[in-house]
């Protein structure tokens, strides 16, 4: 799985401070550290290695060399502006992509999933081929529910349940019951509200 | 045929640790402290008061052998293993786990995906569970095993036990390393990352250690010290006749 370092270049403190919130919470993003100048991105970029830089647009007009010359330095970084206002086309396709400020979470992880050549559903996809019935009994079990009270809610015997329980844990590799939350939380398959 | 890589009484224990660094840990569970020079297995035996055959299982276990070979073992064998287990349970209680609770804080703090708070605690009821575990074999069951051997010896101590049976310690024996290896999986396997893989990575290397740990203890009771519990036992059980 990819995981992503991403740098925010933005002078407006709640603007970035709100982004890098966003970014932690997205599953493909692995590291955001934010800059509020230019020269603080450039010191940034020599300490950590990233593969996108979030940058505020008018920072095109304002160092334009500067900039030049670090996409030249790490030309493998995706540039992606961070649009609040309209900027010209010609601006904006020095950029390798845009974000729009009224983005909600999903299509922003979309998007830089997409730059970033990862699956914003990478681990949402790799349930561990655990069949229809499997996960329904996993999101059961997850919030809490018997043997017995899922048997009666999917109106299968108590032997099937348990069988089901085996094959689930022989797949995740996780046996007990509070692992198994865990495991359903990260799968998105119940949300922490139901824990 | 002894084999080369065979550990027998004459083997030196500096040599066995280089090859096989765990055998620290058990040296300690054993209240040895390095540095151990040339002595060989037989002289330390000798010095700590250990029967060899017995120290020899355990080193081959902490080797990575399975199994055990039958032991004649003594009374006085149940006293070295039941001090044997106290302090692995001082290791665990006082050391690895607080240890393994500090990374995952740590963890927490930098991993800001709100599933690391179940993480948490998770391990936060684990280690209740591991605690009431260890406490009941301290409390209860060694000196249980204690009483055994006094009684061995023509002294009594039983009434204080009536209704109690090593039986009964096996049906409450139950297994901690389960939520351990699930941990393990999920860390592995699962849990997103935010800019913490060395975290991640001391705490998977201390898990492994605890586990590894864990699994050696498991055998000691069942394979070693309930047997032995059982013999004498019945040995008293037959003396009282």
């Amino acid at each position: 799985m990819k995981h992503a370092h991403i740098l925010i270049l933005e002078d407006a403190p709640v603007v970035r401070e709100g982004l890098k919130s966003i970014l932690e919470s997205l599953r493909n993003i692995d590291y955001v550290a934010t800059a509020g100048t230019f020269e603080e991105l450039t010191h940034l970029m020599k300490r950590k290695t990233c593969q996108m830089v979030l940058i505020s647009p008018h920072y095109l007009h304002s160092h334009q060399k500067q900039l030049q010359q670090l996409r030249s330095q790490y030309s493998n970084v995706k540039w992606i502006g961070v649009q609040y206002t309209l900027f010209s086309e010609d601006l904006m396709s020095k950029l390798d992509g845009v974000v729009d400020v009224f983005d909600n979470q999903d299509t922003l992880s979309t998007k830089l999933s997409k730059w970033l050549e990862t699956n914003p559903d990478e681990i949402s996809q790799g349930k561990e081929n655990l069949t229809e019935r499997e996960t329904e009994v996993l999101k059961l079990l997850a919030t809490g529910k018997s043997n017995k009270d899922i048997a009666d809610e999917l109106n299968i015997s108590i032997n099937t349940v348990i069988t089901h329980r085996k094959n689930i844990s022989q797949k995740t590799g996780i046996k007990s019951v509070s692992g198994l939350t865990i495991y359903a939380v990260v799968q998105n398959l119940i949300s922490l509200d139901n824990y | 045929m002894k084999s080369k890589s065979d550990i027998h009484r004459d083997s030196k224990l500096a040599e066995i640790i280089i090859s096989q660094p765990y055998i620290i840990l058990m040296l300690e569970h054993f209240e040895v402290s390095l540095p151990v020079q040339d002595i060989t297995i037989s002289q330390i035996c000798e010095k700590h008061h250990i029967n060899e055959a017995l120290f020899i299982a355990f080193t081959n276990l902490y080797c990575g052998k399975k199994g055990i070979p039958s032991l004649r073992l003594t009374a006085d064998d149940a006293i070295t293993i039941t001090r044997f287990l106290a302090t692995s349970h001082r290791y665990y209680l006082e050391q690895i786990y607080p240890e393994i609770m500090q990374l995952i804080e740590q963890m927490r703090e930098q991993n800001k995906h709100h599933e690391m708070k179940l993480v948490s605690l998770f391990f936060t009821d684990y280690f209740k569970e591991v605690t009431t575990h260890l406490d009941y074999e301290n409390q209860v069951f060694h000196p249980y095993v204690e009483c055994l051997v006094t009684e061995s010896k023509g002294a009594t101590c039983k009434d204080n036990y009536i209704d109690y049976s090593v039986s009964q310690y096996q049906d409450h024996h139950d297994d901690i390393e389960m939520k351990l290896t699930d941990l393990k999986n999920l860390l592995i396997k699962y849990l997103p990352t935010y800019n913490d893989h060395i975290i991640r990575r001391k705490l998977l290397f201390l898990l492994s250690e605890l586990e590894f740990d864990l699994k050696i203890h498991s055998e000691i009771e069942e394979l070693i010290l309930i047997p032995l519990a059982i013999d004498l036992e019945n040995k008293d059980k037959t003396s009282r006749q």
